[in-house]
């Protein structure tokens, strides 16, 4: 017994020591975002987000790490008369951008291509939206995620012409964090 | 003669030290169940695994272990839709240090302590293969010769840069003494 003298202070620093390895978790945040409708690439409608709105999210933002997991999810459909491929992309800031060139240009793409059947819908689950998340746009939302939460989203497709909605739109991003 | 005196001394010693202390080695097979620890998006999954323990020095046993779990989806209802991740296919190996002995006969209780490199996969994650830290208090129940029931508890813990994916792991295996 006399070796827990020693044992019990070790394992105490190996535990302590690398900061909170010990006391956290991955915590899932959903964001639920509102319907967005798509008409054309210089037709766009952002949808602004607010994480600080996000009770979850205001309650672990100080001890948020990492992003260990996240998916767009909702149901993608595609009104119009030939096949899409739907991709979301981000601005680090609240913006008010119509075209695609500009979204392109000063934005990160941050998740797809979903390919969508013209008059088909798809309901993206959760395993296949998250194969679907960029390197670039996961670094970008982390970054966001720490700082003040807020970004902007915008949903378009390849090609000038394309109709597409999205319904039931969610962001939901499983955090590392410090409890 | 004088010799010969020294050649049963040491061979007395030598006896001495290796009843004090006997080396021994066996080699078990475990299994049990694996529940995830504050993490959202995976649930609990069998764990399987094998170990050599190895009984050195006196009082500590060193245990090689290998690890293999297949985590169950994880499961959140969101605005009344379920959504389902996969789980993580969890392997590793490394060693723990226990406190007493896993091998022998009787009745056993020794807490453990270990470091090894695991590694979780699924699709949509990048693979995380890191350092893992394992604690745990084992019981070893020894009900006839060579071959001991082990039970196990632990807190096994994935350090993925200033955080973790912990796992408890209770188990149930065979250790057979060589």
């Amino acid at each position: 017994m006399k070796n827990l003298r020693w044992i019990l202070p070790c394992l105490a620093l190996v535990l302590l020591a690398p900061g909170c390895i010990l006391t956290s978790g991955q915590i899932l945040i959903n964001f639920d975002l509102p319907d967005v409708s798509a008409t054309s690439s210089t037709g766009l409608i952002g949808d602004q987000v607010d994480l600080s709105t996000n009770a979850d999210y205001k309650k672990h933002k100080d001890k948020l790490k990492d992003i260990a997991d996240f998916a767009v999810l909702g149901t993608f459909h595609n009104t119009g008369v030939t096949d899409i491929n739907v991709e979301v992309w981000m601005t680090r800031d609240l913006t008010v951008l119509t075209t695609a060139a500009t979204v392109q240009s000063s934005g990160i793409k941050l998740w797809g291509p979903l390919h969508v059947p013209a008059g088909g819908s798809v309901a993206i689950d959760w395993d296949g939206s998250a194969k679907l998340f960029t390197a670039a746009g996961k670094t970008a939302l982390l970054e966001e995620a720490k700082g003040d939460g807020g970004f902007t989203l915008y949903a378009l497709s390849s090609g000038t012409t394309y109709q597409f909605n999205v319904q039931d739109g969610l962001l939901a991003l499983v955090i590392d964090a410090g409890i | 003669m004088r010799r010969a005196v020294l050649a049963v001394m040491a061979l007395a010693l030598t006896a001495g030290i290796a009843q004090a202390a006997p080396i021994g080695i066996g080699v078990g097979a475990y299994g049990g169940v694996s529940f995830p620890i504050l993490q959202d998006d995976v649930s609990q999954g069998p764990v399987y695994g094998l170990r050599v323990p190895l009984k050195v020095i006196p009082m500590i046993t060193v245990e090689p272990y290998y690890l293999t779990s297949h985590l169950g989806h994880g499961e959140q209802t969101i605005g009344g839709v379920k959504y389902t991740r996969d789980g993580f296919d969890h392997t590793g190996y490394g060693v723990n240090a226990l406190l007493g002995t896993a091998l022998g006969l009787g009745f056993g209780l020794h807490p453990y302590a270990g470091i090894g490199s695991h590694k979780l996969v699924r699709d949509g994650t990048p693979e995380i293969k890191e350092t893992a830290y394992n604690f745990g208090l084992g019981m070893g129940i020894n009900a006839m010769p060579k071959i001991s029931l082990q039970l196990r508890g632990e807190l096994n813990m994935v350090v993925t840069g200033d955080t973790s994916r912990k796992f408890a792991n209770a188990t149930v295996g065979l250790t057979y003494s060589l």
